[in-house]
């Protein structure tokens, strides 16, 4: 199945009890396949039908708010105009897919979701189909942690697994329901719950600095949410994806490593294993969580390899790649920190075949034993 | 270095001094700050105009800052340890420390009728007192005291020259605004009291109304004569404070939550209810 | 139809707390205190940032969630489906100011129309963006100063007229369209609970007039209302059934509309043709208004 069909099965198998959503390309099939799941009686849920990606975001807030599991999905620049809403409900376990659309195409790259990286919502990377159905289920189980109650949202490249068909295994329903149980919402009216009760139960934190420091200490500490939950779903289902937030692929013994997210960490994985083959030490870290980002794993990579090539789907204009950055200001109060070299690939959809990433892996390989060029290098796009 | 010692030999009279001005909303606590800033701009001072930040509402509590001095000692923050306190309106006294922070020795200007001698706060402080409401009613008319308050604090710290505050008042205002206000800054300068305070060992207890009470946001409060009261409830259907309460089948006035708004007064069919201004001693 | 009724009629508990923060004299605050006593406590309730937001809801003890300024049509519909979808029946109503429901507000209101949500909404129009300092909304009416449009050489207030919204949603062909005043409670109160029973978008429209913004003595809150009402500037009607309208107040003969625009500091500067403006409009949309009285709408 193609990818946002994937991502619809996800949905279905949440037992979502209230999607909204507005159309927009390459994200648009996934809400006409769950419209068809309703209306064939598939599925039951509520479907409200917006106006816009920024009606979108708060209706689904409005549900989550009343008490039921929830889902919406857009691409870029429905994205943008969902900024508002997702700045201001991050109390709400709202799950959302994001079909990554580029701001100056509509191929996908991710600066649409980094853009908003400051929401406070958790974000996730996919790299196939099948790591997008389980992702999206992952998403619930992460955001209605009674710990969190946090918003997910979880991206697919655009095109390149929207609309790709690749085999994917449906897990059954009844598993899926024992793992993912109906959601408990205590912040939910209630009319049996006195109101000075109710707003007690309230996750919503406003004020001083002192919210922004509980805030920022609560959305931190999804890191280990993230990791049970996926080693909780291997148990069940026997996938998982790294430790959920970063996965090492071949990286044993490795020198340098090079890491990459989405659709590149599928091609990257290919071009890491024909170089090991020919005796070239390089490894590949899959990037999957950028929200929170994963300081304490890649601090672990920083201590076994000797160098760090970073590649960005992404950029902040005017700042660089943002995991790039992220990488460096994590590792820089090591002593002993590898080198970490920057890569811009695949903006606006462009191509990224595997020369490009083999490029990208000899240039880091090379920069532990020589002196190369420290200056961030855009590679493909001529 | 070099440059403080400059600096030393011309210095102006002023280094910083610092205010804080207490008032409600509708009082123009802000508006006072912003002429007494200005005043001291004219004599060749810098100055800042700060209104604390939040929303206001009119009758609510509200504080505003001035700092005037050299440029070179303006910080950007509000006024934590004042020089001097300014008090629009003489009830605020008994919900809000109108004291905290100020310097040992500070001076309190305060809108009062009361002389000096008979103001209690625990610490002495010099303390100027005018009755400001009164000077505003018989000069504008209404009872925005900002412009008779810094009458007073021309008077009882000599910071600013009143010349200057008439000025300043010009360039905020104009036409029949600023010829009034002028002269309640005039006729407020002419009958302030400067003294100290009575020092005592602490503060009469004045019961505190709940922190959501509204009974310092009223100029004037309501008073139901129950002869008139036929108790035909639009008082209490109108009142948006829901602070009227029917008790044997008469208006009664919660003066806790009342802020004064004269809707039941304007609203009553048989003039039951009427505004009377609200006097310190009685609400005491 | 609605049926007038006392608010000393209305069974319940007063829901609104004492101590409220809204300025003196607000009629936001006589509007909160009556819808929700009509209402109840099987009630959530929804703001945007204005007045409502800010200084009423510490005051009012329901279930409440606020969103973005131009959230507030998704934000009622998805609670509203979101208690359905979790087998809950509480009433959903959206306490909304002018701006949340007539610029900013309008797209996602009109789609929630459309969509036929089971919501009330109720629109608290104070006419200008007054907790912000008072700036010209799309309610603003023609001539009135405000901190965006002050009168000065150049300018003589607000250059266009007040938008129609409640034809606007009775034109969406909603269960109920309804204006109202905070000086007529009693039709407000019927109205109210007229709505209340009604499955679908309902919309009711109240003038509550803002003596901090309008300029007027906070005592008067009331009797401006109610002059605006006689006067004919803000008619009381009801559209029920898709397009069944009524009028629901009908003096003999309007008042003077010099009589309720006098008392407003806003409106302190108009000169006789500007009144004469207001004036020729408050005639002929009453005119209009009683042609249709007791009739349905061509919508």
């Amino acid at each position: 199945m193609v990818g946002n069909k994937a991502v619809a099965y996800g949905a279905k198998l949440a037992r979502v009890q209230v999607i909204s959503a507005y159309p927009i390309t390459p994200q648009t099939t996934i809400v006409q396949y769950l419209a068809e799941f309703i209306a064939n009686g598939e599925m039951k849920a509520h479907f409200i039908e917006v106006e816009s990606e920024l009606s979108a975001m708060v209706a689904v807030q409005g549900a989550s708010f009343a008490g039921a599991r929830v889902f919406t999905a857009t691409s870029g620049p429905g994205l943008f105009f969902m900024h508002h809403p997702m700045m201001e409900g991050a109390d709400l376990p709202v799950v959302m897919g994001v079909v990554h659309r580029s701001n100056k195409s509509m191929q996908p790259d991710h600066t649409d979701l980094m853009a908003q990286r400051d929401n406070g919502w958790i974000q996730l990377y996919c790299e196939n189909n099948q790591e997008a159905l389980d992702t999206a289920l992952m998403s619930y189980k992460i955001a209605e942690d009674p710990r969190l109650s946090t918003p997910t949202v979880f991206g697919i490249d655009g095109y390149i697994l929207s609309y790709t068909a690749e085999p994917v295994e449906v897990p059954d329903q009844e598993m899926v329901d024992e793992w993912l149980p109906p959601l408990k919402a205590p912040w939910a009216p209630d009319i049996h719950l006195p109101v000075q009760e109710w707003k007690k139960r309230q996750g919503r934190m406003y004020g001083s600095q002192k919210a922004w420091l509980e805030h920022d200490t609560k959305f931190r500490s999804s890191l280990g949410v993230i990791r049970e939950v996926n080693a909780g779903f291997e148990k069940t289902f026997g996938r998982s994806y790294g430790n959920g937030l970063i996965e090492e692929h071949n990286c044993e013994g490795a020198d340098a490593v090079i890491t990459a997210m989405g659709t590149i960490a599928s091609t990257a994985r290919v071009v890491v294993d024909d170089l090991r083959s020919e005796g070239k030490n390089v490894g590949l870290i899959k990037l999957k969580c950028y929200r929170p980002f994963p300081v304490d794993e890649i601090r672990g990579l920083a201590k076994k390899y000797h160098a760090i090539g970073v590649i960005d789907r992404n950029i902040s204009l005017g700042g660089g790649g943002n995991v790039l950055n992220e990488t460096r200001s994590a590792i820089y109060d090591i002593a002993e920190r590898p080198k970490v070299l920057g890569f811009h690939t695949g903006m606006s959809g462009d191509e990224v075949t595997p020369q490009m990433i083999r490029r990208i892996a000899e240039k880091t390989l090379k920069s532990v034993s020589e002196p190369v060029p420290t200056a961030v290098e855009w590679v493909g796009g001529a | 270095m070099q440059t403080l010692l400059t600096t030393v030999s011309t210095l102006p009279e002023i280094i910083l001094i610092e205010i804080r001005f207490h008032g409600r909303g509708g009082q123009g606590a802000v508006t006072a700050s912003r002429v007494l800033a200005i005043a001291a701009f004219l004599e060749g001072h810098h100055s800042q105009s700060i209104p604390m930040y939040g929303t206001e509402r009119r009758g609510a509590p509200v504080t505003a800052f001035v700092r005037i001095g050299e440029k070179s000692r303006m910080i950007r923050s509000l006024v934590h340890e004042p020089d001097y306190v300014v008090v629009l309106d003489p009830l605020l006294r008994n919900t809000v420390n109108i004291t905290e922070g100020l310097k040992p020795g500070g001076t309190i200007i305060i809108n009062s009728a009361s002389p000096p001698e008979e103001i209690e706060f625990t610490s002495e402080y010099k303390v100027a007192t005018v009755d400001a409401t009164k000077v505003a009613l018989e000069t504008i008319g209404r009872p925005i005291t900002n412009t008779a308050i810094l009458g007073a604090f021309a008077k009882g710290t000599g910071e600013v020259k009143l010349e200057s505050l008439i000025e300043a008042v010009k360039t905020e205002m104009s036409g029949r605004m600023a010829d009034t206000n002028i002269k309640a800054v005039e006729k407020a300068y002419n009958s302030t009291i400067v003294g100290k305070n009575r020092v005592v060992k602490e503060l009469k207890k004045v019961a505190l109304p709940p922190a959501n009470s509204r009974a310092d946001w009223r100029t004037f409060r309501p008073i139901v004569d129950p002869a008139k009261c036929t108790g035909c409830q639009i008082c209490w259907t109108f009142c948006p404070e829901h602070s009227i309460n029917m008790m044997e089948r008469k208006s009664t006035i919660d003066y806790i939550y009342c802020k004064g708004c004269g809707v039941c007064a304007e609203e009553c069919p048989t003039k039951a209810i009427t505004m009377v201004m609200e006097s310190e001693k009685k609400e005491g | 139809m609605s049926k007038p009724t006392p608010f000393q009629r209305v069974e319940g508990e007063e829901i609104m707390a004492l101590g409220n923060s809204s300025c003196q004299g607000c009629g936001h605050a006589t509007l909160a205190r009556i819808t929700f006593k009509v209402l109840g406590k099987n009630t959530v309730y929804t703001s945007v940032p204005g007045c409502i937001w800010i200084a009423l809801q510490g005051s009012i003890p329901l279930y409440w969630r606020g969103t973005v300024f131009e959230g507030g049509g998704a934000l009622i519909s998805g609670i509203a489906n979101g208690l359905e979808a979790v087998g809950k029946e509480m009433i959903v109503v959206g306490f909304y100011g002018d701006g949340g429901t007539a610029d900013i507000g309008l797209q996602a209101m009109s789609a929630a129309a459309e969509r036929n949500e089971n919501v009330l909404w109720i629109c608290a129009d104070n006419e200008a963006y007054m907790n912000t300092g008072g700036q010209r909304s799309g309610l603003t009416p023609i001539y009135a100063s405000t901190t965006t449009t002050p009168v000065a050489s150049e300018s003589r207030g607000k250059k266009s007229n007040k938008k129609n919204v409640p034809f606007i949603m009775a034109a969406h062909n909603i269960p109920y369209v309804a204006t109202a005043s905070i000086a007529y409670p009693n039709d407000l109160i019927g109205k109210l609970q007229y709505a209340k029973e009604l499955k679908g978008f309902k919309y009711i429209h109240v003038q509550s007039p803002c003596p901090t913004g309008w300029g007027f003595d906070p005592a008067r809150t009331i009797k401006v209302a109610r002059l605006m009402v006689e006067s004919g500037i803000w008619p009381l009607y009801e559209v029920t059934g898709g397009n069944n309208f009524k009028l629901t107040y009908k003096p003999r003969e309007l008042k003077p509309v010099k009589e309720a625009l006098i008392l407003q500091g806003r409106f302190r500067h108009l000169d006789d043709s500007e009144y004469e403006y207001i004036q020729g409009q408050a005639v002929e949309r009453w005119r209009q208004l009683l042609n249709v009285d007791g009739k349905k709408l061509p919508l």
